[in-house]
């Protein structure tokens, strides 16, 4: 068998009963912090994209998956065990930090919804040193994935079912009742409408489009 | 023996189908327009819709049928999702993926068939191959597996798209035409909009050798060709997979730039479909400096409004793009623009058509590519709801479509009295005319029976224009370096 795009599954950390992070050696593959790659197993005719969750110098690659009802890949990928091989084409994508704004020393503002904080958390660990805020956005408190992973004053859970978050509603009521540097740089990732409403509410508090990135999940 | 070739899509798989024609012709197979006495039948799919290979299997399963009665071998290649990929695998005798169409005499061997002759009519002689071969063949595809795999091993896996696709670029196409012609310069797409099946069909982008590249592009020039387009899925990211080891896109331009100064042949390069994100400065500028680089770029937007470029997953704002187009009209002032527009795509409100018609007003395009949106299966959207109903769809492709017929007329009108080079490309629908097209994809239309102009450069003085087309008439004095034909 061709074994270039064939990795092997290290572990399976369940976070949450949906969500689970799966550890894969990483063979030497370089990627950029928030880059992706494309995901399953070889048996499966299917693929889907998912952000890399670890950090740059991690001795294994990390994905966090949440489970999808009746998805073709992510219900199997939840299945596997230690040793099962798994297909990986990338790293892919553009959605990672401009080493321009790091040499200008800028903020960042990280927002995000579910699963989309993984780009977030690799650059975090890839980029010490980083000035950030993130704010993530959950139904429940519970849906926090290892939020131990960030500093607490730069980190602020938005839960829109629950009030157990550090703050109650989602990310754009915090975003709708806060004020935020005009020189700061946004990076959005997650589902289509916190995108697009984060993206709008935060140019009309006068931070100009060129530093609004943005990376949608599907 | 007759071979049968279906083209289905783009200017790409009309490209990779020239590579195909000389492999068939070369192992003596000839070509035949009548399917019914063709012994090799195949199609070049494409998933860009459903209807597309939905046609295939209507094909595919007609051509089955006529196993019963004929000795024939079917295949299929091109963009083919993995789902549908399975199923090709039950219904033709080859499914293989295009870079592997240099082992397509192999592929053929298999079957017992040495040459084209091999493929008789259904007798005696070839009656194990029938019950042996084809047969079975009927049952399960012959799939070619990457050259590592030992034989019997799965053949399910899946193919790679872009394994052994430098070796499929150098096969000398059979080119359809004797002056216009495509090269293929790159492979794939790592953009996934979510509209697209193109990264899941043809997988990531693979880059040509330049030194490939300038070598035909000299062949072609050296052959007379006048016309020739480098494509690719996102042929600007020339390249990008090989950072630091090719050359950029814009040094490519710039080595063929080189090479039409040094040229005493005169020819136009165009490239498509360039993608906004790696359309940077250099390559405008290089284009500014060559005579021989059309001035026409088709940069698709596909929505004027930042929300639905985000659902698409574009990768660009609306600012961006701007900016690029900018920097066009700034350092290429006589160039003309295309574009490619999506109306109705999921979710999208009024509002959001009018920012793609305020787009569509500001940078007066020559000419758009309007698609009604439909769900590409296999792309991220068709998993969708598609929730704009078809017949607004059609109302705003109709809007669109007449902003864009009133743009481009305002520009072809400007053209009324001057004199225009244009490269000539047949009879027009219109009796006792020629149609071409103008350096900038312009359809100049004008009086003339003499066929013999049909692949040369010509001038036209135009005299009227319409939304997308002009007349003229040709201007005899100016034409003193062509041909006898021309002079006459």
């Amino acid at each position: 068998m061709n074994n270039n795009n064939k990795y092997r599954l290290q572990a399976i950390r369940h976070l949450t009963e949906s969500t689970y992070i799966l550890e894969v050696e990483r063979r030497g593959m370089e990627f950029e912090a928030g880059q992706h790659i494309l995901l399953g197993e070889p048996v499966n005719i299917h693929k889907r994209e998912y952000s890399i969750y670890s950090g740059t110098g991690d001795e294994n690659l990390e994905i966090l998956v949440k489970e999808v009802e009746d998805g073709l890949v992510s219900k199997q990928l939840k299945n596997l065990q230690k040793g099962d091989m798994l297909e990986i084409e990338g790293p892919l994508g553009f959605f990672s930090i401009d080493p321009k704004w790091t040499s200008q020393k800028r903020k960042f503002l990280f927002v995000a919804s579910g699963t989309g904080i993984s780009p977030f958390h690799s650059m975090i660990k890839s980029l010490p040193g980083l000035d950030y805020q993130i704010l993530h956005g959950v139904r429940f408190a519970k849906e926090a994935y290892e939020k131990d992973s960030y500093d607490s004053h730069r980190y602020v859970l938005c839960t829109s079912r629950d009030d157990n978050g550090d703050f109650h509603g989602r990310v754009t009521d915090y975003i709708k009742e806060h004020e935020f540097d005009k020189d700061t740089v946004c990076y959005f990732c997650g589902n289509f409408n916190m995108i697009r409403e984060a993206m709008s509410l935060l140019e009309k508090k006068g931070i100009p489009p060129g530093q609004l990135h943005a990376e949608v999940y599907f | 023996m007759k071979y049968h070739l279906i083209q289905l899509g783009c200017q790409m798989n009309i490209s990779d189908g020239e590579r195909v024609r000389k492999v068939i012709e070369e192992m003596g197979f000839v070509r035949t327009e009548k399917e019914e006495e063709a012994q090799l039948l195949g199609v070049i799919a494409c998933s860009v819709r459903q209807k597309g290979i939905d046609k295939v299997y209507t094909m595919v399963n007609r051509w089955n049928k006529w196993k019963n009665n004929r000795s024939l071998i079917t295949f299929v290649s091109g963009c083919v999702l993995p789902s549908d990929r399975e199923r090709f695998l039950k219904l033709f005798d080859l499914v293989f993926p295009m870079s592997e169409l240099p082992s397509f005499h192999e592929m053929i061997h298999q079957y017992g068939i040495v040459t084209a002759a091999g493929l008789q009519p259904l007798d005696k002689g070839l009656e194990d191959l029938q019950t042996e071969k084809i047969a079975e063949a009927t049952n399960e595809a012959f799939v070619l597996m990457p050259v590592d795999t030992p034989v019997n091993a799965n053949k399910n896996s899946v193919l790679r798209p872009d394994k052994g696709i430098d070796e499929f670029w150098n096969i000398t196409p059979q080119y359809q035409s004797t002056f216009e012609a495509f090269i293929p310069i790159q492979n794939g797409c790592n953009k996934f909009c979510t509209f697209c099946a193109v990264p899941y069909t043809r997988g990531r982008e693979v880059s040509r050798p330049s030194g490939d590249i300038i070598d035909e592009l000299k062949r072609l020039v050296g052959s007379g060709y006048k016309s020739i387009t480098l494509l690719g899925q996102n042929v600007n990211s020339y390249g990008l997979d090989r950072k630091g080891e090719e050359l950029s896109f814009a040094q490519l331009l710039e080595a063929i730039g080189q090479y039409g100064e040094e040229s005493v042949k005169d020819f136009w390069v165009y490239f498509t479909s360039p993608h906004p994100r790696d359309m940077v400065r250099e390559v405008i500028e290089v284009i500014t400096k060559y005579k021989c680089l059309a001035k026409q770029i088709h940069l698709p937007i596909q929505s004027g409004d930042n929300g639905m470029l985000i659902r698409m997953n574009r990768k660009h704002s609306v600012e961006k793009y701007r900016e690029i187009i900018h920097n066009i009209k700034k350092l290429i002032p006589e160039a003309t623009l295309f574009t490619d527009i999506i109306v109705g795509f999921t979710g999208e409100t009024e509002e959001e058509f009018e920012n793609t018609r305020r787009i569509m007003d500001e940078f007066k395009y020559n000419m758009a590519y309007i698609a009604q949106y439909s769900p590409r299966p296999g792309a991220a959207s068709s998993r969708w709801n598609d929730d704009v109903p078809k017949s607004v769809k059609k109302e705003r492709y109709h809007i669109l479509t007449e902003d864009l017929m009133k743009h481009s007329l305002e520009y072809n009108r400007k053209l009324i009295g001057k004199t225009v080079k244009v490269l000539v490309r047949g009879k027009d629908r219109k009796t006792g005319f020629l149609s071409a097209l103008t350096e900038g994809k312009i359809i100049v239309r004008f009086p003339s029976d003499d066929e013999g102009l049909i692949g040369e450069f010509v001038n036209v003085k135009i005299t009227s224009a319409v939304p997308f087309s002009t007349e003229g008439v040709l201007v005899l004095q100016a034409v003193k370096e062509m041909s006898k034909t021309v002079i006459r």
